[in-house]
């Protein structure tokens, strides 16, 4: 990773140094990651973002404000704190930017907020999905260029920076996210839009899944916020009163929402497991057959203090990223392909000669992908499907590692002596507009 | 790099807050707490775009000004100032602010004598130096400070120029060598750029042949010496939460509430809108105010709400959240003698020995006379109504004698001098058999409290005082002796805190300030009811939740550390913890206390009581040593088939708890661990200058910064 450059003469301890001999060149650029749960942010040529901060925003109404109808709420701690009226929206819709004006602020919010107050003075490397239409590439444009004065700007396809990110030219990227899971295959840095894919089924997902399944079993999803303390009780029909806080106004359902994904977001980290076989997943789990193979229960403690043991349906969210017709809430419309039929159908995409090569590397990334054993089961699966070939899964082995991929690759490639050459500077766009990012960047 | 050989006596710390700002020049042999503390202001020069430390006052024809290094200054006609020489036989000797203080007595010198030379008809009025050296100035309220700069807000630097100038007059005041490096403080919320532009301030206003920072919460889990941590630093106006894990800071879900201590005063202004701001902090700073643990009922009020956050103490918690309410007792013990002891240190250490002995002395007196104290003085936590001695400063004060000289070592934080029921090492200490008792049962004394209490309500408290305390005036009797129905020892005790309540005023007056007993209800329990401890406790689970690492967080949960000045109000620790306790730790799991709704083909965990069991069937892979060979990409080629699963972590925190405070600085012990930023501020300057000389790149050289430029700073 490139630091900044040394200069090679050394000056006399007592010589001020000349302004010329900092700044300019060595602004360090920042990397920008935007996603649907959060957006990351940092200086290129460190290992991990500076900032990571949800994408979700809260809106206090306010007919008064001309612009939002509202007053806008960003960052980790005014969304986690109860405002009356306090709405949470997301400005991302489709895994691409919906509300320019909110996400502009958002991005600011996440540089000014511990990276630089000089926005204006770092060129600013920006990651997309690879289904980022044009129209929306150009509107980054015109905001880097316009909003942030930024001096220089280049817009990379995220799954690029996690091919980068693992070391690999040619891969294969699947990327669970929060939003959206995709399939991108990576040839020599390029992506390939024919073969990418991508599916609904990733952390969202999940979290309402479990949202339903906890629901269906009569859990009063209290979230912390909302409690004055908690009561341990295990038994659901003699549960004790809730200790709730009383605030004087109900809080936005939103806002309720949000908070209970705080504590669904743990259960998936420390309870939800994936089934390591397609077929051995019993068809119906409320009617084990007798000779099924037990698995250990795992227990939860609610917020409010309900104890549970999670047994097999511990592993019915995770299980319906592979087998959608399982997921405990219906899925509306099309039933989705699961993701391993996803991967299958980019795969059968490409042309045969880099199937091969695609197979061998696998690159597993996301935060999604942390999920207990969901490694295993995606090898299961594709090893099933793909008998001939080999079948090779990367992931890598550090946890920021896994959820910062876009941006780790985002900050390799913006510190490396041959980017330089790819920034747009403020010059070009200036003389073209912002169409530059069709013709610059792909 | 070759080290340029830094001395011990030669560093330069500055640790920056939003109030107060601590310097100190040298590292002592044993490490000591701040020698200076600067308050974190600049007021508006003659000049525009110039800034002075201390407010600049117009002194009128014929008054004379009292200056701190004993002097008195006459405004002579025409604004010629005449000056006169009363040499304070104190001054001298006091050993223990020698240094300091005539350094900046010299400097004031130079100052004032500039200013003379320039015929000025503004004389300063050395706010500084007053405020820092009396303990009974310290407390200005805002029209003394009238135009004062801040420098920082919530942590942020708000003006540059001011915050420069701040530094300046530091390393003028203290003027240290050439041959001094700086180790600053920074907050963690200053951005890169922050970094930067201090840096090369740094580097280029004060010429030092080396700079270092150091984050605060890095620091202070250096003072703790803890190896993963969360850290709460509780600010002024907003409170740093941060986890570090393996030493190294979290950076990416650190965060900065806006709470501190200074919601605190606004709630209590809230619930007290008659008193004053500067009343209101002096009562947060007095010994009165406290918040209660958990179960202890604020006297005189059957409060619902306090009784629903005791955490229910059913059989599975009893080895973990149960075991804090009893400590909590137990420490709040500690923590009163440690403020008795301390408190001895500060009046000695403040010149008041004298006066100190005659209380004391009356103290006995009234033990002689059959009084144990406890009966008759009964724990602030059982008074349903207790005084304070708010201190005012005169304002305009025409000062006559020489009494302000007082040394600046003193924390502000024990510079209270409050009378009414110091919790001294003689007083016993009912509050440890009561912990046994239990929360939820209220202790005989303070029902017998309520039952007076009853007849007027906190509101109408202070028009209908309670009868017996109708005999005689002074509000400090009224509370005192409220519950005590032995009239004979009340009187006599009355007459003897008359007398002594007297003396004090005729202090106070002499020393040009007033004192003043106020007396406040059980507001006094409520200062952290603003919500500031919630938000703490969900800020620091989002901190710690979304550590990256979730193996290792429930070692963070494992060593708290609450520190800043905000957390000094008494029994605010032990509230922070418990709040987090009862919202957030989870009951360790044994098979025995619920059953699977599942079927039985399941097997069941044995109900050992330890943690959640591990799934059995299908976790049999070695995923923890996959995790290692993960670390190097070689291996992980190897590894073959076999994928990464990271492992499963059991949900948490099954337990938690404050780290331990180390003991082997006692210098600190007294002080109090709550600026002990400070003391992680001298084990890194000892260690990136003196014993690591640069090799380990801890701070930036001279020669860094002439070729990296200003950003030499994050490469440290």
């Amino acid at each position: 990773m490139a630091s900044t450059p040394q200069m090679s003469g050394v000056l006399p301890p007592t010589t001020k140094p000349a302004e010329l001999e900092y700044g300019g060149d060595e602004v360090s650029a920042l990397v920008l990651d935007p996603g649907t749960g959060t957006t990351r942010c940092g200086f290129a040529g460190e290992d991990t973002p500076k900032t990571c901060v949800p994408t979700s925003y809260g809106i206090v109404p306010d007919p008064e404000d001309q612009k939002y109808f509202g007053k806008l709420k960003i960052g980790e701690n005014p969304i986690n704190s109860v405002v009356e009226g306090m709405e949470i929206r997301n400005p991302m819709s489709d895994g691409v930017v919906e509300n320019w004006e909110v996400a502009t602020e958002i991005w600011r919010h996440c540089i000014e907020y511990r990276l630089s107050s000089r926005i204006e003075e770092h060129p600013l490397l920006v990651t997309e999905p690879i289904w980022n239409p044009l129209k929306k590439r150009e509107k980054t444009t015109e905001i880097v260029f316009e909003d942030f004065n930024a001096p220089a700007y280049f817009l990379v396809k995220s799954a690029v920076c996690e091919s980068f990110a693992n070391s690999k030219p040619s891969a294969l990227v699947v990327d669970m996210g929060h939003a959206y899971t995709s399939v991108t295959p990576v040839i020599d840095g390029i992506p390939l839009r024919k073969g990418s894919e991508r599916t609904s089924l990733a952390g969202q997902h999940l979290t309402n899944q479990l949202r339903h399944q906890f629901s269906e079993l009569g859990i009063r999803m209290a979230p912390w916020l909302t409690l004055k303390s908690k009561t341990p009780y295990t038994d659901l029909a003699a549960a004790p009163p809730l200790r709730t806080k009383d605030f004087g106004f109900q809080p936005h359902q939103s806002f309720l929402d949000l908070q209970q994904d705080r504590f669904i977001h743990e259960f998936k980290e420390c309870v939800s497991e994936t089934w390591p076989e397609a077929k051995t997943f019993p068809a119906d789990i409320n009617n084990l057959p007798d000779n099924f193979r037990g698995i250990a229960d795992k227990a939860f403690e609610f917020p409010d203090g309900y104890q549970r043991r999670f047994g097999i349906d511990r592993f019915l969210a995770p299980e319906s990223l592979f087998n959608p017709s399982v997921s405990p809430k219906a899925i509306t419309g099309d039933l989705p392909k699961g993701i391993a039929e996803m991967i299958k159908d980019s795969i059968d995409h490409l042309d045969a000669d880099i199937r091969a090569n695609m197979l061998n590397n696998i690159i597993v990334v996301g935060g999604t992908s942390l999920l207990y054993r969901i490694n295993e089961r995606l090898n299961h699966e594709l090893m099933t499907m793909f008998p001939g070939p080999r079948v090779k899964i990367h992931s890598p082995g550090q946890i920021p590692e896994r959820k910062y991929s876009a941006w780790l690759g985002g900050s390799i490639l913006a510190s490396c002596g041959a980017f330089h050459q790819l920034w747009i500077s403020k010059q070009e766009y200036d003389e073209v507009g912002a169409n530059i990012i069709e013709r610059r960047a792909k | 790099m070759v080290g340029p050989g830094f001395r011990d006596d030669h560093i330069l710390l500055i640790a920056p807050g939003s109030k107060t700002t601590l310097a100190q020049l040298g590292l002592p042999e044993s490490f000591t707490p701040a020698k200076l503390r600067f308050p974190t202001r600049m007021f508006p020069g003659l000049e525009e775009g110039q800034y002075l430390p201390n407010k600049v006052h117009e002194l009128k024809e014929g008054e004379e000004m009292l200056l701190r290094n004993g002097e008195v200054m006459t405004a002579g006609p025409n604004g010629k100032p005449i000056k006169k020489r009363k040499v304070d036989s104190k001054l001298s000797s006091k050993p223990a602010d020698g240094k300091g203080d005539t350094t900046m007595a010299d400097a004031t010198d130079e100052r004032e004598g500039n200013e003379e030379e320039g015929g000025d008809e503004d004389e300063e009025m050395n706010g500084t130096k007053e405020e820092g050296t009396n303990p009974k100035l310290f407390y200005e309220d805002d029209d003394d400070e009238e135009g004062a700069v801040w420098c920082l807000d919530q942590g942020r630097i708000v003006n540059w120029e001011a915050f420069f100038a701040l530094l300046l007059h530091i390393h003028e005041t203290l003027n240290p060598t050439f041959h001094t490096p700086i180790l600053m403080i920074s907050q963690p919320c200053w951005t890169c750029t922050d970094k930067e532009r201090i840096c090369q301030f740094i580097f280029e206003k004060l010429k030092t042949p080396g700079f270092g920072m150091m984050d605060a919460a890095a620091a202070i889990n250096a003072a703790y010496n803890v190896q993963h941590s969360l850290v709460i630093d509780v600010g002024y106006d907003k409170t740093d939460i941060t986890a570090l894990i393996d030493w190294n800071i979290q950076e990416v879900n650190r965060t900065t509430i806006p709470f501190g201590g200074n919601s605190m005063n606004r709630h209590l202004h809230k619930l007290l809108p008659e008193l004053t701001e500067d009343e209101i902090d002096q009562l947060k700073r007095s010994n009165i105010c406290e918040i209660l643990p958990a179960g202890v009922p604020i006297p005189g009020e059957e409060d619902a709400d306090r009784e629903a956050v005791v955490r229910p103490s059913e059989p599975t918690t009893i080895g973990m959240g149960g075991v804090a309410q009893p400590k909590a007792l137990d420490e709040e013990g500690d923590e009163e003698e440690e403020e008795g002891v301390t408190n001895i240190a500060a009046i000695v250490a403040s010149g008041k020995t004298q006066e100190y002995l005659a209380k004391k002395e009356k103290e006995k007196a009234d033990k002689k006379a059959g009084l144990a104290a406890g009966e008759k003085r009964l724990p602030n936590y059982k008074r349903e109504k207790n005084s304070f001695s708010y201190v005012e400063k005169v304002q305009d004060s025409v000062l006559e004698n020489g009494k302000t000289d007082h040394p600046t070592e003193v924390p502000d934080g024990e510079r209270m001098d409050v009378d009414v029921a110091p919790p001294t090492t003689e007083e016993p200490k009912p509050v440890e058999g009561d912990s046994n008792a239990g929360g939820a049962d209220v202790p005989a004394p303070s029902s017998e409290e309520r039952q007076l209490a009853t007849t007027n309500d906190a509101e109408g408290e202070k028009a209908a005082p309670d009868a017996e305390a109708n005999k005689s005036g002074p509000s400090l009797m009224e509370s005192m002796f409220s519950a005590t129905k032995e009239d004979e020892d009340a009187k006599r005790a009355q007459e003897k805190a008359l007398r002594r309540e007297e003396k004090k005023r005729q202090e106070a007056a002499q020393s040009g300030e007033r004192r003043r007993e106020i007396e406040v209800g059980t507001e006094r329990f409520k200062a952290a009811e603003g919500g500031i401890l919630e938000a703490i406790a969900d800020a620091a689970h989002r901190v710690v939740s979304s550590a990256d690492n979730y193996n290792l967080r429930s070692e963070c949960w494992n060593s708290v550390i609450i520190a800043g000045g905000g957390c000094r109000v008494k029994g605010f620790k032990d509230a922070l913890l418990n709040t987090i306790i009862a919202k957030y730790q989870v009951s360790p799991s044994s098979g025995t206390i619920f059953t699977s709704e599942l079927p039985s083909n399941i097997p069941t965990p044995s109900g050992t009581g330890t943690n959640t069991p591990q799934p059995s069937a299908f976790n049999s892979q070695p995923n923890a040593l996959l995790l290692q060979a993960a670390a190097n990409n070689a291996a992980l080629a190897a590894a073959g088939q076999h994928h990464l699963s990271i492992p499963q972590p059991n949900q948490g925190p099954t337990s938690i708890k404050v780290a331990k405070i180390p003991e082997y600085f006692p210098e600190w012990k007294d002080h109090g661990f709550d600026e002990c930023m400070f003391l992680g501020a001298q084990l890194g300057a000892k260690i990136y200058f003196v014993t690591d000389q640069g090799a380990n790149k801890g701070f930036v050289t001279r020669a860094d910064y002439n070729s990296q430029g200003p950003q030499a700073i994050h490469n440290i």
